[in-house]
């Protein structure tokens, strides 16, 4: 049995909870509890999107939803985490906005766990710092780090904007979609990747964002 | 109740004669017997990097790795060979396999498993990297995924170049 993906996902789960408690300011409650179930749905909605598109009946063949590394649909996982949030938080939606930093530093432990996996490198590259595979002469970039230090930066700079509503969220998500988007070319890929998905996730957050400064310059402004 | 459920699928399953009824099943023809010494003879005459997957109809995980195979052998089919080894399996479940993930390369069928014994594979599914002329570069043992597979390729086709 191999466990380094498990190993992975404390990574993520213990970087999250590290920053539960660095910004712990307007927490809802059980905010680790509530990030473990959405991580574990995403996980789940994403993998049964993957069997689905991979043409495996998940009837027929339920079994192979525990095969995570099989192939996990990221940007469907990612969108079930969300709602699974969502719909967790639905009376007091401005508390995504507290939790945002938390979730990017756990997506950065989640991408620097590729190190227990062996799974940090992308395509070739010279660059000093490149690094090659047991056994090879190639050098690469050490992608998946570059992904996790972009969300380690981001969640720092999501962590200092003020309490607009929406705004860390939105910033959160913006920041998300540009680490992928900046990394993938770098990732050795069957497909090219669900760039797709990740713009669609960047102009998300930007709406967001601009959703939130629409909303609090109406409050602001005197009737 | 359950039990008489349990009871009633029990028997409906040792009634099953096991013979397909799957018609593209049935078209394809029986893979070829291989073995470690002929298999080996046989890399060595292909001139160029080879993917070669070792697999089972019986073996869960082979079942989510094989459309990422098609995909990967879609995409450099025409640069790298992919060659599907069937493991301590039977013809007719190796058939049934073969039709309903349309695997369309080159498949063996090595009953005693003596390929992946030979070059040091553990447990199934393996996927060994091979340079031309049979030279292993890498062996993942377990369920590859997209990331390893794209890696593992781009690996032998800078190795090639």
């Amino acid at each position: 049995m191999e466990f380094t993906l498990l190993f992975a996902a404390l990574t993520g789960a213990a970087a999250a909870w590290l920053g539960l408690r660095i910004w712990p300011d307007r927490l809802p409650e059980r905010a680790f509890d509530q990030l473990i179930g959405a991580s574990v749905t995403g996980l789940a909605v994403g993998r049964l999107a993957a069997m689905v598109d991979q043409g495996i009946n998940p009837l027929t063949n339920p079994g192979e939803l525990l095969i995570v590394r099989g192939g996990v649909a990221t940007p469907i996982a990612a969108l079930s985490f969300i709602l699974f949030l969502g719909w967790t938080n639905r009376r007091q939606l401005s508390n995504l906005d507290a939790l945002s930093p938390s979730i990017l530093l756990g997506l950065a432990g989640w991408q620097a766990g590729c190190l227990w996996r062996g799974a940090c490198l992308g395509t070739a590259s010279d660059l000093p710092w490149a690094v090659a595979q047991p056994g090879s002469d190639i050098t690469r970039h050490p992608v998946e780090i570059y992904a996790a230090l972009l969300l380690v930066v981001g969640a720092i700079l999501v962590s200092r904007l003020g309490w607009r509503p929406w705004l860390r969220s939105g910033a959160a998500l913006t920041v998300a979609s540009l680490a992928r988007l900046a990394t993938e070319p770098m990732r050795p890929s069957l497909d090219g990747g669900p760039v797709g998905w990740y713009l669609a996730g960047l102009l998300a957050g930007i709406g967001l964002i601009a959703l939130g400064l629409l909303r609090h310059r109406q409050s602001a402004t005197p009737t | 109740m359950i039990r008489k459920l349990v009871l009633i699928a029990f028997v409906v399953a040792a009634c099953g004669n096991g013979i397909s009824d799957n018609p593209e099943a049935a078209a394809i023809p029986d893979l070829p017997e291989t073995d470690a010494v002929s298999f080996a003879a046989h890399l060595e005459t292909i001139d160029r990097p080879a993917v070669v997957n070792v697999w089972a109809s019986w073996c869960l995980p082979c079942r989510s790795e094989a459309p990422l195979l098609n995909t990967a052998f879609e995409q450099y089919g025409d640069e790298i060979e992919f060659i599907g080894v069937d493991v301590q399996d039977t013809q007719a479940g190796a058939k049934e396999f073969l039709a309903e993930f349309g695997l369309d390369f080159d498949h063996f069928f090595d009953r005693n498993r003596s390929v992946p014994n030979s070059l040091g594979g553990l447990g199934t599914p393996i996927t060994f990297f091979f340079g031309p002329h049979g030279e292993l570069v890498s062996t993942h043992n377990g369920i590859v995924d997209e990331r390893t597979l794209a890696l593992n390729i781009d690996e032998l086709l800078q190795l090639d170049s």
